[in-house]
């Protein structure tokens, strides 16, 4: 069986303590919350940490709630980074306030690791590629690679930066929903958007200090209000993902749309992310120049945004899979996402 | 039709005449008995009904131990250093440092075992750790026991191996061409390892005869066994020395010569044992490299040793379906009959023999049925690659050229305007023939199971009919119950079961075979209680210990129901006429009107006259002595006159049948498989609902290998996916509705009429899949696995170049 | 060597038992290697297969890549534990009766994800009982068996009178 290596185990029983041991230990520490990502590349010796910190006590951590009316959030969906995924894909303020959070959180891994797995979790998922998620023999024999304990990248000759592609379904979602991650040091706590924290380096693409803990997603409150031809707006999103089976895998492509549209299902504005390609989830630009004043499904819409998409989407061989055929099916996951959106509703 | 005396082009006889040969033994081979269809009494009270299985209460709470389950004391965990490199000479290895280690009790490099085997005996190329060189990324180097695995895997860490290395050849066509790298100096062939041309009748004089012929290039890639359980093994030696290995092995009788050839010590000294087994499906029927680590490290350590593979190391040890690249060409006259068949196949092996030599023959021999084929050539060609061996998965050998076949058949149907399943109707063998390569067929329900899954997929009303994208495809298949080709020759029986009877009325049955999960143990369970007239729950089976049960050859080749079931219902049959004789006596009355059934023995004619089995049992044994019997079943002579006819004969062929409906996105090129309907006639059907369990896995296992499964190694010669994320198998969201469905065409010789149903029903499923696809949008794809990829290649082809050939059901193309 | 052994208190088939392991130990390595609870089983290495699957508090669990040192505090519910004075749990018998086993090695895992599966759905559909098998592998049968052992579990559970609890 593969064994771990060892490592110190500590369980604390609050956020407080938490930060306190983060402070303590720094980059000596990892961070165990679910453990179907963490867990996994311990095995494979992607980290070699000396004290290991499990979140499973932190039960402030967990639970949906809407951000009450004085808050400065007001409305907005309030995610402990502890809440599972199954939680997240089922809870009925997710269902109903961000449909295409609950699409995403649907399409992690399998059943079991969604009981296990949490949105901080998924959100803070580490890259993969063809090249790092394996053994320590196997990288061994590789002579590693730009991401761990090597100084060559087997995806790009002569790469320089780690291209391990970010694989996180719900990140893709949350970057296009806009959502808002709360990190608290033991010095206090800061806010960051998602479209603003990761980087483009696979090596580690998140802005997260080794002292700092991910302990909130805010998803913002679904945009309301009159739209200029008098229907009600609201905020739709959807979600699509290639993986080969229906099941477990990671995303092969990985594809949010989120939008405002009227009753009339007409589009005022649209943000589109693709993911599963690099290290960074990537924001299409120019997408609500192309969707804005067209029925959601408009045939025409839906291919110019695919195509759009397509044009600026270069898949690596950092994943498994033919890297044509990824980029040629970018379209039929854009439409796929489009077609998946469903509105957001008040209840 | 006698087959012409085939030119063979490599005339590869045995490099050393087995010593087997020139003992006095040989012309008494054990005789074949045959005990036919029938019940042993008035109907069957066992055989037949859908009885639960033996061991599944043991399965279903936890208690089955299975090989890792056992913990001896003072028990040692082993760990194998594995070659970084594809290609390499070993210049030196210096294992000091690892010895030197607090914890580590035994190291052991390849120069303390340097014997080689291999489970064929001509090509033994295999040793338990290398020796000189390393061929694979991922080939055994040393091992180490130490206290933990923690432990020994550090210790590997500071064994140093100084490597030369060598140019890596990963592509089977330039390794038949390369004639400066060779990966097993010494044999004669360069990197061929076998090589069979066989031709039956005139394949040009056929081609010239036939209105319609196609021929196309086929490609089938490797894929992996992929067991839940990997590979595991526990030895011990004891202060009696006696060595004994629990291993996770499907021949555990082979794995017994293995040791004592390697090891040098003997075979009577060695005990090897079975356990439960987590899945096999040809993956554990080679001796592997952990065998030997664990007995030689307990020899030397003197304390148990275990080795479990990690599921990297499962697929290294690999042993998996050989990638063949295949050309064929094959005609058709108008009236839809089939006149030859040639083929080109191209094996790419890996880097050791396991059972190529096999594979090369089975990649043309088990093609001639159940479709008349009175033309046939085959050139078959196995190299060796530095990648990890291959060798038998479930439908060994034969699985790429049936899909290449399959295919064929259905252009030609199409190019004939015969409905494919109405094509394979008019070419149907029929049974009590001789096919064109020599094999003996008996019974034969293939037309049946043609019937039968054209019936429930609606075939008539559907094929064709459901709408640009969705589509139906059948294809047929036949499969060996056994095969009269042991893996050393030798006249002894190739089954054997023992039968213990006790005064309590309980039977005890000594079975040689493996149970891999198909159900060997219930099988035989069901068949003495039968024979006996008694509850299965009254049958207890001991199997495959070597101390303990009779010698059979391990569960591969489909054999086990066929052979060692007719060896159990010798042995039972044996007891049964003891019993009757007795009661009879005793009774005054002729043993003809004693009757078994129902845990008691009574008399026929007068019903009110009867005793309890166990009563009976007491006086038998009173009669008599202590009671017990041997029972064992050797295949007839069978196969070809001609070098290689053997491999491929056997005493009956199983029969499938596969209708499979796909739907097709043709933006995408994803391929659902909603359904897919199998027929197999499996002879007499001891349990259905066992045969409906190998149906349906078989067929699971099939549909897998189309669009799921990719064993491959990247261009450094690393293997691709080793693991259970990366190699995709099914999932329950994946998987078709299967639909299993039985044929009973009784077998003469099997066991109540019974043959195999473990591997048939996997062959037909891939090549239903493709022509499915065909129906539901035109394109023929030969080139597995079928990525969403290959498919919208394919579609994009077809729209820039529509096949001028008519359209299969009338829809545009 | 082996580093300090912590001493756990896991509480497994309803029984508190103290076991010494070192803090990198999973759930896995204690339940089969200190426990003797041998009936979890080992596939994948890492959470790809499911055959280590328990239940922690009710709920399916990858034992194999949860630490044991995590599982303090948690019910934890094994094969083994569904065996009770009773007998066999009710999947345990569909899944011998419907020849659900064949190797046997996935089943324990595929039984307690089945059991957790429905335990809160005591009359799950096919489809939500392929939905919740999802993450466990299995080679031998192809699923279809598997399938009607759960559904006859639930016609079971029906017929002694337990609705759905949703």
């Amino acid at each position: 069986m593969l064994r771990l290596q060892p490592f110190e185990f500590v369980k604390p029983k609050s956020v407080d303590e938490t930060l306190a041991l983060l402070g303590k230990h720094g980059r000596a520490a990892k961070l165990l919350a679910g453990g179907t990502d963490v867990m996994p590349n311990l095995k494979h010796g992607l980290y070699e940490p000396e004290v290991v910190i499990a979140l499973s006590d932190l039960g402030e951590l967990r639970g949906v709630r809407l951000a009450p009316e004085d808050a400065r959030d007001s409305g907005a969906l309030e995610i402990g980074a502890l809440t599972t995924l199954e939680t997240v894909e089922s809870h009925p303020l997710v269902v109903a306030r961000a449909p295409g959070l609950a699409q995403a959180a649907h399409a992690v891994a399998g059943p079991t690791q969604r009981t296990m797995g949490t949105l901080g979790g998924n959100v803070c998922l580490d890259t993969r590629c063809v090249y790092i998620n394996q053994t320590h023999f196997w990288r061994k024999s590789l002579g590693y690679c730009l991401k761990k304990d090597g100084t060559l990248c087997h995806v790009i000759e002569g790469g320089r930066t780690c291209v391990a592609a970010a694989s996180n379904d719900t990140a893709t979602m949350l970057c296009a929903l806009d959502a808002k991650l709360v990190i608290r040091r033991s010095a206090g706590t800061r806010d960051v958007a998602i479209r603003d924290f990761y980087k483009a380096d696979g090596v580690f693409n998140q802005r997260l200090e080794p002292d700092e803990l991910l302990t909130k997603i805010v998803v913002p409150a679904p945009k309301r209000g009159a739209a200029p031809n008098g229907g009600a707006l609201t905020t739709w999103s959807g979600y699509a993902k290639l993986r080969p089976r229906a099941t477990i895998d990671f995303p092969r492509l990985s594809v949010a749309i989120a939008f405002e549209a009227d009753a009339g299902e007409i589009v005022r504005d649209a943000t589109l992310f693709v993911s599963a390609i690099a290290a960074v989830p990537r924001r299409i630009a120019g997408i609500a120049e192309l969707a804005r004043g067209k029925r959601r499904d408009d045939p025409e819409m839906v291919s110019a945004v695919g195509a759009l998409a397509q044009k600026v989407t270069h898949p690596l061989t950092n994943i498994d899979g033919d890297t044509d055929y990824r980029r040629a099916v970018v379209p039929v996951f854009v439409k796929r996402a489009l077609l998946a959106a469903r509105p957001a509703s008040a209840s | 039709m006698n087959p012409r005396t085939p030119k063979d082009a490599k005339a590869p006889p045995p490099a050393k005449a087995p010593a087997d040969r020139n003992d006095p033994l040989q012309h008494v081979r054990s005789p074949n008995r045959i005990f036919g269809p029938e019940p042993p009494g008035e109907r069957f009270e066992v055989i037949g009904k859908r009885l639960r299985k033996v061991d599944a209460a043991a399965k279903a709470t936890g208690e089955a131990v299975y090989t890792d389950d056992i913990a001896l004391p003072g028990m040692l965990h082993g760990k194998t250093l594995r070659s970084p490199y594809a290609h390499a000479r070993i210049r030196k290895i210096d294992t000091s440092k690892a010895e030197a280690l607090e914890g580590v009790h035994g190291v052991v490099t390849g120069a303390e075992m340097p014997t080689r085997f291999g489970v064929i005996p001509w090509t033994p190329d295999e040793t338990a750790l290398a020796v000189d060189k390393v061929r694979f990324i991922g080939d055994p180097v040393a091992a180490v026991a130490a206290v933990d695995e923690e432990t020994a895997l550090r210790a590997l860490d500071l064994i140093e191996v100084e490597y030369e290395l060598l140019p890596a050849l990963l592509d089977p066509a330039e390794a038949l061409r390369r004639k400066d790298v060779t990966i097993h100096e010494g044999n004669k062939h360069g990197n061929i390892t076998k090589e069979v041309t066989l031709e039956f009748g005139d394949v040009e004089k056929a081609f010239a005869a036939s209105d319609f012929l196609v021929e196309d290039d086929y490609e089938f890639h490797g894929t992996a066994h992929a067991p839940i359980e990997t590979h595991v093994a526990v030895a011990r030696y004891g202060s009696d020395d006696v060595l004994t290995l629990w291993s996770a092995t499907q021949i555990p009788h082979y794995v017994h010569r293995a040791l004592a050839a390697v090891l040098g010590i003997p075979a009577p000294r060695i005990r090897v044992i079975q356990p439960n087994l987590g899945g096999a499906f040809g993956g554990k029927s080679d001796p592997f490299s952990l065998e030997f680590c664990a007995c030689k490290l307990a020899m030397k350590t003197r304390r148990p040793v275990k080795f479990l593979y990690t599921r990297e190391e499962e697929f290294y040890a690999h042993r998996g379906r050989h990638p063949m690249r295949m050309h064929f060409k094959s005609g058709l006259t108008r009236d839809g009959k089939l006149t030859g068949v040639q083929s080109e196949i191209l094996i790419d092996g890996g880097a050791y023999s396991s059972f190529g030599l096999v594979t090369t023959y089975y990649s043309g021999q088990l093609l001639t049925g159940p479709h008349t084929m009175p033309n046939y050539k085959f050139h078959s060609t196995r190299v060796f690659t530095n990648k990890p061996p291959c060798g038998p998965k479930r439908g060994h050998g034969s699985v790429q050229p049936r899909f290449a076949l399959e295919i064929q058949l259905d252009r030609l149907a199409v190019l004939a305007g015969i409905d494919p399943i109405e094509v394979r109707r008019r070419n149907f063998q029929g049974s009590n023939t001789t096919t064109v390569n020599g094999q003996r067929i008996t019974s034969n329900g293939f037309d049946q199971c043609l019937d039968q899954v054209e019936a429930a997929s609606r075939w008539k009303t559907r094929r064709g009919k459901l709408g640009r994208g969705r589509g139906l495809g059948c294809a047929g298949s036949m499969y060996i119950s056994g095969t009269n080709y042991c893996v050393y020759p030798n006249d002894m029986p190739q089954a054997g079961v023992q039968i213990k009877v006790d005064r309590s009325g309980l039977v005890t049955v000594f079975s040689g075979a493996s149970d891999i999960g198909q159900g060997s143990n219930s099988v035989v369970a069901y068949i003495v209680a039968e024979e006996l007239g008694m509850s299965v729950d009254d049958v207890r089976v001991v199997a495959a210990d070597s101390d303990l049960c009779p010698v059979d050859l391990g569960a591969y080749s489909s054999r086990i129901t066929f052979m060692v079931g007719n060896a159990a219902i010798h042995a039972a049959r044996k007891i049964r006429d003891q019993v009757k004789e007795a009661v009879a006596r005793a009774w005054g009355i002729e043993p003809q009107r004693v009757a078994l059934a129902g845990g008691y023995v009574f008399d026929l004619d007068d019903r009110a006259k009867s005793l309890p089995t166990a009563q009976a049992f007491a006086l038998t044994e009173a009669r008599y002595e202590t009671l017990g019997s041997t029972g064992s079943y050797n295949t007839p002579n069978l196969g070809g006159d001609y070098r290689g006819g053997t491999i491929g004969a056997s005493p009956a062929y199983s029969f499938t049948a596969c209708v499979a409906e796909v739907a097709v996105d043709e933006e995408t090129g994803e391929i659902q498989v909603p359904h897919v309907w199998t027929s197999h006639d499996c002879g007499r059907a001891l349990n259905p609902i066992l045969v409906e369990g190998q149906i349906e896995g078989s067929a699971y296992m099939g549909f897998g290998e189309v669009f799921l499964e990719d064993h491959d190694v990247n261009r450094m010669g690393l293997h691709a996916r080793p693991n259970l994320l990366d190699y995709t198998i099914p999932t329950s969201l994946d998987c078709p509705e299967f639909h299993a469905s039985i044929v009973e065409s009784l077998d003469p010789e099997g066991p109540y009429g019974a043959k195999e149903a473990g591997e048939g029903p996997l062959h037909p499923t891939i090549p239903a899949i493709a022509n499915a696809i065909f129906d539901a949008c035109g394109i023929w794809l030969t080139k597995l696995p079928f990525t969403p990829a290959k498919v919208l290649a394919a579609l994009a082809a077809a729209r820039a170049n529509p096949p001028p050939r008519p359209s299969p059901n009338g829809k545009a193309h | 060597m082996s580093p300090d052994l912590n001493v756990l208190v896991l509480h497994v088939n309803g029984a508190d038992l103290s076991v010494a392991a070192p803090p990198h130990w999973t759930l896995l390595e204690v339940l089969r290697y200190r426990l003797g609870l041998t009936g979890s089983k080992q596939g994948c290495d890492k959470g790809d297969c499911g055959a280590c699957t328990v239940m922690l508090d009710g709920k399916a669990r990858l034992s194999c890549i949860t630490l044991a040192a995590d599982a303090v505090g948690h019910e934890v519910t094994t094969i083994e534990g569904l065996v009770t004075k009773d007998g066999l749990d009710d999947l345990q018998k569909t899944f011998d009766e419907c020849g659900a086993l064949q190797c046997g090695f996935c089943q324990p895992g595929m039984i307690l994800a089945s059991r957790a599966c429905l335990d809160r759905k005591p009359d799950a559909t096919r489809d939500e009982i392929k939905e919740a098998l999802a993450s466990n592998l299995c080679r031998c049968t192809g699923y279809t068996k598997i399938f009607e052992a759960v559904e006859r579990a639930t016609r079971r559970g029906k017929a002694a009178g337990l609705g759905s609890r949703a």
